[in-house]
């Protein structure tokens, strides 16, 4: 039985502002006075993460998941809740506590600009009290292994974005920490950079059995990364359980495509039967077909229209958020009629 | 004991890479650093040349003449030069890092975070003008004919005047946390900065009280330069321990509570 490593019970974290009128005439007004409102960006979170685990955690923006990695890494202090991480409040900032974490954010970079990242990276081994030998292992591993072995000594500001985040991810593991949080690492990457760190993350987590928490906008981190999936929604988790259930949130539908050899009329009442999304010049159609239908849909269509080529795949991931995003309630609904312990297996 | 010793020796080995990388940015910028240094060169200058002006149309102002009032502002640039040195530069960066969430990763870092944002950064160019001020320092101070004894208490009161108005200063910078705009808070800092800079004795009777007692900035110049004048002064330098002390006790309860109010950016 591995032994739980973050645990969260009923967690909550409000934040106040004040909402501003536009203009010279609001600017003004602010100033004598102000309409103060408190939001809850976090509510009622309960969660319980085992030694080792690699968890996805997901959801729109403003949902919350940052305000939670805050205060995972003790950033930020709860309003309301117990959370325990290794044991620790992280609120409390117990030095051994913060020695054995690390965070990374895909939009903030905690290496200086003006010097080269090696000199950051040996400013974190006084930091971290990490040895000499240790320290160069590492570094020689982590260059290697993301290929930045030639750019340690390069000005981070000349870097390209894929190449600082390389060196984030390094800066950030450089003393081994037993929990990762990694707040969307792939942001603003290109394809190739975004597969690099996900097999670099994959890699360090198979050979270091830490325990790692990823927040991400892309849904491929996630696929990639995680067997289990938290989901997020204005501050509230609304499922947690094994990716392959999530993706089966939606039912069991196909996604389909077809190609044709000419355009096709799209007004057929036969596409409209299957949410059909055609492409500027009506020669590809993405169709979504009951999986028992999907059999005698496709051969008519085979039968019936010039098809040059065709591929079916599960849902992707991807629309499966956006119809969330929509329609948070399919979960709330889903989780009513299966109970709680089916889809929200871990609440 | 040895967990004392322990913490001060990783401190220093921490602070001995915050000066090298501050010293590699520094130099990565070199008509920078060579207008900071002729910055400095010129506000220590055009302080000393002004008392100069004053006393040549007067003789003395309060009980000190020209050499005493010379050496009490060359003791206070020693004391700014500390300042611009050591700590100047995170008081303006920590505003714009709390108001863009940079301050995250300060807070994480194994240390303690007052160390890690107040002594972050390091101004490589002021540190070359150390022998300037300290030229004046011993110049002046050879003309108000200081005991042997003072020349050796001399640096220990200048650290002991810094650490006072840097341990308020980090108080009345913690209030950042709620305001999250900073510069007027850097502005008041370089008032009292500018209030120090003068001896207590040209204050009136209630604003002298208040910035001895209440916001004991005047005790960091004038405590140890009257005790140097006259040892009978020591309850001065008491004084400013105890200050010290409690308002090192302060910043403790102060700092804490600006920590569970940061909120972060959003990022």
């Amino acid at each position: 039985m591995k032994k739980t490593v973050i645990y969260s019970q009923k967690l909550e974290k409000k934040f106040t502002s004040y909402k501003k009128e536009p203009g010279l005439l609001g600017s003004l007004k602010s100033l004598f006075v102000r309409n103060y409102i408190t939001k809850k960006a976090v509510k009622d979170f309960n969660l319980d993460i085992k030694q080792g685990e690699i968890i996805g955690l997901l959801g729109p923006n403003g949902a919350g998941k940052t305000t939670l990695m805050k205060m995972f890494t003790g950033i930020v202090v709860p309003s309301e809740g117990t959370l325990k991480i290794l044991g620790y409040t992280p609120s409390e900032r117990d030095r051994l506590f913060r020695k054995k974490i690390a965070l990374v954010m895909g939009q903030k970079s905690q290496l200086w600009w003006d010097i080269p990242a090696m000199d950051s990276f040996l400013l974190l081994q006084r930091f971290y009290e990490i040895e000499e030998s240790q320290f160069q292992k590492r570094i020689k591993t982590m260059s290697e292994l993301l290929d930045v072995d030639d750019l340690l000594h390069i000005h981070v500001r000349k870097l390209s974005l894929g190449e600082r985040m390389k060196m984030e991810l390094m800066a950030s593991l450089i003393h081994s920490p037993e929990i990762i949080f990694l707040d969307e690492p792939t942001i603003g990457l290109d394809l190739i950079s975004q597969e690099n760190i996900r097999n670099f993350i994959k890699e360090y987590h198979q050979k270091n059995k830490c325990t790692i928490i990823v927040t991400s906008h892309y849904m491929a981190d996630v696929q990639a990364l995680c067997e289990r999936l938290v989901l997020i929604f204005d501050g509230e988790k609304t499922f947690d359980g094994p990716l392959s259930k999530f993706e089966t949130i939606l039912g069991k539908e196909k996604n389909v495509t077809f190609n044709f050899s000419s355009p096709q009329d799209p007004t057929l009442d036969l596409w409209s039967s299957f949410e059909a999304q055609w492409d500027s010049h009506k020669i590809q159609v993405d169709l979504r077909i009951p999986e028992d239908k999907l059999r005698s849909v496709a051969l008519n269509i085979i039968k019936d229209f010039p098809v040059t080529e065709f591929n079916t795949e599960k849902m992707p991931i991807e629309r499966v958020m956006k119809t969330l995003m929509k329609n948070p309630q399919i979960v709330k609904q889903l989780n009513g009629n299966n109970g709680p312990h089916e889809l929200n297996g871990r609440n | 004991m040895k967990n004392l010793k322990q913490t001060i020796f990783y401190y220093l080995k921490v602070y001995e890479k915050f000066v090298s990388t501050s010293i590699s940015v520094g130099v990565s910028f070199r008509t920078s650093f060579t207008l900071l240094l002729l910055m400095d060169l010129f506000f220590y200058f055009s302080t000393l040349l002004s008392v100069n002006f004053i006393y040549d149309h007067i003789q003395m102002i309060g009980p000190w003449d020209k050499n005493h009032l010379l050496f009490f502002i060359s003791f206070m640039l020693g004391i700014d030069h500390l300042h611009m040195t050591l700590v100047s530069e995170s008081f303006w960066e920590l505003s714009h890092s709390i108001r863009t969430g940079d301050l995250d990763f300060a807070l994480i870092k194994p240390a303690n975070s007052v160390f890690s944002v107040f002594f972050r950064y390091f101004r490589p160019s002021t540190i070359i003008n150390i022998f300037v001020v300290w030229t004046f320092i011993i110049y002046y101070g050879i003309q108000v004919k200081l005991e042997p004894l003072s020349w050796v208490l001399l640096p220990f009161l200048m650290f002991l005047g810094f650490f006072l108005f840097v341990v308020i200063e980090f108080n009345i910078a913690a209030s950042m946390f709620w305001l999250k705009e900073g510069l007027g808070i850097n502005f008041l800092r370089m008032q009292l900065q500018q209030l120090a800079r003068w001896p207590n004795f040209i204050y009136a009777s209630i604003a002298r009280k208040f910035l001895t007692v209440c916001l004991p900035i005047l005790l960091v110049g004038s405590g140890p330069i009257h005790f140097l004048y006259d040892y009978g002064k020591w309850p001065l330098i008491l004084s400013m321990v105890a200050a010290s002390i409690v308002f090192l006790f302060i910043l403790k309860f102060v700092w804490r509570s600006a920590l569970r109010h940061y909120n972060s950016a959003s990022s």
